[in-house]
């Protein structure tokens, strides 16, 4: 008495196929699993045994020996409840089922019969459409998640006898299918309860974030307390372009592994602000059994540190090989886990230490060492890769009351969308997708035949001794500045003010003020 | 071997403790005799300091582990060099002050052929204008054969002696720790390129550490080295006014370069303006003081450049126009916000950037605090 169902487990962000084989034989009865489970799915026997009887069938009184195969992956969470229960039920022969073979379960039992949410659903269910598989069976609560792909049918089980139900197949089937899928795809308007119209000044500060978000620049804000640096940040995700449905079904990937209820397809982009007490594992990913940490959270976003010179220096350095290849890799003996992470980066942070060093009303009291310490610890790698460092000075008291309001974002938005879209046509075929990811052959391309604007650009670096990053950055910068101005080609002016927002701060106290 | 003065001042100092002001004393109640002065401090001991001293000589004192031991096989493994005060070429105007040093430590040999020098001061925390300023005065200073003295520290400091180490005057830099120690570490490259035209002096034994109390103690040297010293841009409680202070005390003139009434870092210049320090625009103003000193040695520099305001305005006329000129003219010498200037032009955000770092790349204006420029000319 043999029965086999198709389940799935997680491997970092992919899911990979495992069969539930159940054999069922005389001896002294047992429940054994096999295939190293870990210690939920160990625990799994109580619950199904509970789950099976309080349905309202009979357990088997015979040796029962469940495989997972392929038997020599790790296994861990409560993915299997269901599958083990239907197999267990169909191998005794007490319920029908005729398209086991085409479809695939995930699910955690309940003592009382009920099936409760898993992590993960979303990639589960696009393995299972790339499998083949017509029908998937799911939790009822989390089944929206998964039901916008279009070839698989997502069956939504309450309970144990529900999913016995639908798995005789046929009529009775039809109406557990999960049939809201259009609507969950198409009303799609990302809303906000922030707006850019409530930023009052910050002219600049307001246009590098801008240019920043539609050239994909990570970007620095160096300010005194109260000037507004967190207030900016924040609304940048508003003027971030929509996600498509395949961005969703990213993002959605990666928030089904983080929680269990995420009962809708994410459709607006996640804006990522860990505090910086957070641990090494909450901000890059990992544990006993990894997951994905903030940076993957902010996958498809925004990723935004505020206080940057608080987070511990190594974690900033653990930000660079991510912030490259837009993935982290994750390493256990046993296998390598790999989550996304193509973040745009927003930092924030103080001058100094007390946080005044050039405000205009209240004096520094920093030493011109603390202040070199201070800015040690970020200089170097992870700073180079920040293109744009743009000081938010704080406002006068007045201009609270009496500024108009400035623009708002879904005007920004409009002209954002416009410049990704030249981007996009631009790159197209080619690896890169943005402005901040050109490499230098490329713009030395453009620049061949435009002898003014390179005799600039020598001027510049020599005259603020940039480093050959800091130009090319300074390059991929202006190109998004004449993208936003839909200009073929950069201009001078384009250079001018890219240079602007990169030596703003030079952050060696030495070269400022 | 003949045991020379100095070593046997170095060892007096060193193992026989004797503070330097009652060496001083005792100098000069000698009427500059060193050999008396150092007998009388030496008389009991029988001496054989010089670097050969070997253990086998049991019948003099052994000096192989003292701190002047130390110190001297330091001296010449560093390349190091002493001046002591009965030198010819130890400085006649230090040697005046109340309380010179008996023994200097140098390197580079600028301080043996220095004739005429002043003091550049000022704050380490400077501003834009204050940079400016000091390499302006320095520079000029330096190009008509006058050594610029400052103390090594960041800021108006090295900003003086970079500037300085252009011209022919060159710079003198005095430390207020040990000659082997760099202090502040950021100026690791100027201690390097100061030795080629210059020279960096300090009155302290080697290793010793930068304390805070050696400070004012090496502000004494600063100006007793200096016929003036200018004070460039000075909070109201700078180390910048304790030098002149002491420098008033030596006799010396204390010049002021003004700056803007609303920088708190212009504070300790205008009080030093306002209590009697003559005002500094250019070079002349320090020359005039000087005439009689300098028609000997120097060649009267009058026409070396510097801003006078129609000659600036002349020149910067002709490189910009247009809308550039407008928002030049409206940033005043205080400071305008960046959102002041877009109201003012009714410009584009992203043109007025374009243009504010454009003029900021000829030199014209600068971020004086976040987001907001001013005038340099």
């Amino acid at each position: 008495m043999f029965f086999k169902l198709d389940s799935f487990t997680l491997i970092g962000i992919d899911a990979i196929r495992v069969s539930v084989e159940v054999h069922l034989s005389r001896g002294l009865p047992e429940f054994i699993i096999v295939g190293l489970p870990g210690k939920a799915v160990s625990e799994s026997r109580q619950r199904v045994r509970s789950a099976v009887l309080n349905s309202g069938f009979d357990f088997p009184v015979k040796k029962i020996i469940v495989n997972l195969s392929p038997a020599d992956i790790k296994k861990d969470g409560s993915f299997y409840d269901l599958p083990i229960a239907l197999s267990i039920l169909a191998a005794s022969g007490q319920i029908k089922c005729d398209i086991s073979g085409e479809s695939c379960f995930v699910g955690e039992l309940s003592l009382d019969g009920s099936v409760n949410p898993v992590k993960g659903l979303i990639s589960m269910a696009e393995q299972a459409q790339s499998i083949g598989k017509k029908f998937f069976f799911v939790p009822y609560e989390i089944a929206n998640q998964a039901s916008f792909i279009s070839s698989l049918k997502i069956v939504a089980c309450k309970s144990l006898s529900e999913a016995v139900e639908a798995l005789a197949g046929g009529e009775k089937m039809e109406k557990f299918i999960c049939k809201d899928k259009d609507e969950s795809v198409s009303n799609r308007n990302s809303h906000y309860n922030f707006d850019f119209e409530d930023v009052k000044g910050q002219l600049k500060a307001k246009r590098a974030l801008e240019i920043a978000v539609s050239g994909r620049h990570n970007i620095i804000f160096i300010g005194p307390p109260g000037s507004g640096k967190t207030m900016l940040a924040q609304r940048a995700v508003t003027i971030m372009p929509d996600l498509n449905l395949e961005e969703c079904i990213e993002v959605t990937k990666v928030y089904s592994l983080y929680e269990k209820y995420v009962n809708y397809l994410i459709q607006e982009r996640p804006f990522r602000n860990p505090h910086h007490t957070i641990s090494r594992a909450g901000l890059i990913g990992g544990g006993i059994n990894p997951r994905p940490g903030e940076i993957s959270l902010a996958h498809k976003g925004l990723l935004f540190l505020d206080e940057f010179s608080q987070f511990p220096k190594n974690f900033i350095e653990d930000l660079r090989q991510p912030l490259e290849n837009k993935e982290v890799v994750i390493t256990r003996s046993h296998l390598s886990y790999s989550f996304p992470c193509n973040f745009m980066l927003i930092v924030a942070t103080n001058p100094c230490y007390c946080g005044y060093f050039g405000d205009e009303s209240r004096k520094c009291i920093c030493s011109q060492r603390e202040i070199q310490k201070f800015w040690k610890k970020m200089s170097g790698p992870v700073m180079d890769r920040i293109d744009m460092r743009v000081t938010v000075a704080r406002l006068p008291e007045s201009s609270f009351i009496k500024t108009e309001c400035g623009e708002s974002s879904n005007k920004i938005k409009n002209r954002i969308e416009k410049c990704l879209y030249i981007q996009n046509e631009r790159f197209k075929g080619k690896r890169i997708s943005y402005n901040s990811e050109i490499g230098i052959n490329i713009i030395n391309e453009w620049l061949k035949n435009d002898k003014k604007i390179r005799d600039l650009i020598y001027t510049i670096s020599g005259k603020y001794n940039l480093t050959a990053r800091g130009t090319v950055s300074i390059l991929k910068v202006s190109r998004t500045i004449a993208d936003l101005e839909e200009s073929d080609t950069i201009k001078e002016n384009h250079i001018i003010e890219a240079v602007h927002y990169r030596v703003g701060y030079n952050y060696s106290p030495e070269s400022i003020f | 071997m003949k045991v020379s003065n100095r070593e046997k001042i170095l060892y007096a100092l060193v193992d026989k403790k004797v503070k330097p002001v009652k060496f001083i004393d005792k100098y000069r109640q000698n009427n500059g005799d060193i050999n008396k002065t150092l007998d009388y401090f030496l008389k009991y001991e029988n001496l054989k300091l010089n670097y050969g001293t070997s253990k086998k000589n049991n019948n003099h004192i052994s000096v192989e582990e003292s701190n002047y031991r130390k110190i001297a096989d330091f001296i010449l493994k560093n390349e190091v060099d002493l001046l002591d005060i009965s030198d010819d070429s130890y400085p006649d105007i230090l040697r005046q002050i109340y309380s010179p040093p008996p023994l200097l430590f140098f390197k580079g040999n600028k301080i043996k052929e220095a004739k005429f020098s002043v003091a550049i001061v000022g704050s380490r925390k400077c501003t834009a204008y204050g940079r400016e300023a000091a390499g302006y005065i320095s520079r000029n200073l330096s190009e008509i054969g006058i050594t610029v003295v400052s103390g090594l520290a960041v800021g108006i400091d090295s900003y003086a002696h970079k500037a300085a180490l252009k011209g022919k005057g060159g710079s003198i830099g005095v430390l207020g720790c040990g000659i082997d120690i760099v202090y502040p570490p950021e100026n690791k490259f100027l201690y390097e390129e100061i030795l080629l035209n210059g020279s960096i002096i300090t009155e302290f034994f080697p290793k010793t550490p930068p304390l805070k109390s050696n400070f004012p103690i090496r502000n004494r040297i600063i100006s007793g080295l200096c016929r003036g010293v200018v004070v460039v841009e000075a909070g109201e409680k700078s180390g910048a006014v304790i030098t002149c202070e002491i420098a008033l005390k030596q006799n010396r003139e204390v010049f002021a370069v003004p700056g803007n009434i609303f920088n708190p870092m212009s504070r300790g210049c205008h009080k030093l303006i306002k209590s009697g320090a003559k005002l500094v625009e250019s070079i002349d103003d320090i020359l005039e003081e000087f005439y009689e000193y300098y028609k000997g040695n120097l060649k009267l520099c009058s026409d070396h450049d510097y801003p006078s305001s129609r000659k600036v305005n002349n020149r910067h006329n002709t490189e910009i126009q247009g809308d550039e000129l407008k928002i030049y003219e409206f940033i005043g010498y205080k400071a305008k916000s960046v959102e002041e200037i877009v109201k003012y032009s009714k410009m584009e955000v992203k043109e007025v950037l374009s243009i504010l770092t454009s003029l900021e790349i000829k030199q014209l204006i600068k971020e004086d605090s976040f987001n907001k420029y001013s005038r340099l000319f």
